[in-house]
């Protein structure tokens, strides 16, 4: 029995790819339309009258903050004092730092 | 290094060592965050100078502006509860109205445009302090000057 052998000519190619026109732009259009989009959603003055209202009360707030900080830096020296009977620095710096433990009265205070 | 505070919740625990005497006393302006962002804009317009100037202090003082800054701070603070007690004796209607709107709006200031142009016009002619935001595009109508606000839950013009 003789061999089934290819047609003269080879066999007719197969269509396995897509034949379809690409619809739209290019991806990265759209991306970039995106931020375009957010970006106009961002902008908002709303937001800088905001963030100045802050801007004028930090100040306000953290000299608040840094004197309650000197104070209680102050009340843990003296106590220091009075355990050790020495100024011990801790640090070798001159920097303000905060404490890392919190001193907790015996008894319940305010 | 401990960046907050103890906050203690099962018992009260603060310690309340006043501080030593020689440091002078202030009293804390003790206003909550609603009349201070009320307030805001006024503390800016008259305690500028103060406020840059405490700043630039901390800013210079090389990790000790704590310390070292203490008597700018005083000075911030003593400006700032001026402009709070001012507004209190002379336009404490307007003010409390306008505090208490932005209490009950999620401190949104866009909600409450017409208790703020009361406030504002109050202010300025009881004290001379105006709102002004830094950094509006020139040719704009500052946003606290629209009577149409974008995103208020009342639509229409608040005043």
């Amino acid at each position: 029995m003789p061999q089934d052998m290819p047609p003269t000519g080879g066999y007719a190619q197969v269509q396995y790819k897509r034949n379809i026109p690409a619809r739209g732009f290019k991806p990265a259009y759209y991306m970039i339309g995106m931020h375009v989009i957010m970006a106009y959603g961002f902008y908002n003055e709303l937001a800088r009258e905001k963030m100045w209202s802050r801007l004028h009360l930090t100040p306000l707030l953290q000299a608040e903050e840094d004197r309650d900080q000197v104070r209680r830096h102050y009340a843990d020296k003296a106590r220091e004092k009075e355990l050790l009977g020495t100024d011990a620095k801790v640090y070798n710096s001159d920097r303000f730092i905060r404490p890392t433990f919190a001193y907790t009265p015996a008894n319940l205070t305010q | 290094m401990a960046q907050r505070d103890a906050r203690f919740n099962q018992t009260v625990l603060v310690d309340t060592t006043p501080m030593p005497d020689h440091i002078p006393k202030v009293e804390e302006v003790g206003a909550t965050s609603a009349p201070l962002m009320s307030a805001a804009y006024f503390i800016g317009d008259r305690c500028k100078a103060f406020n840059d100037d405490f700043m630039k202090c901390k800013d210079e003082a090389n990790g000790r502006g704590e310390i070292d800054c203490l008597k700018e701070g005083r000075k911030v603070t003593r400006c700032a509860a001026s402009v709070i007690k001012d507004i209190n004796t002379h336009c404490l209607d307007q003010f409390k109205a306008h505090w208490e709107c932005l209490e009950n709006n999620n401190h949104q200031l866009w909600e409450c445009r017409r208790a703020e142009m009361q406030l504002n016009n109050c202010v300025f002619d009881k004290l001379g302090l105006k709102k002004t935001i830094p950094g509006t595009p020139e040719g704009q109508v500052p946003v606290h000057l629209r009577p149409k606000q974008k995103y208020a839950q009342y639509p229409g013009p608040q005043w």
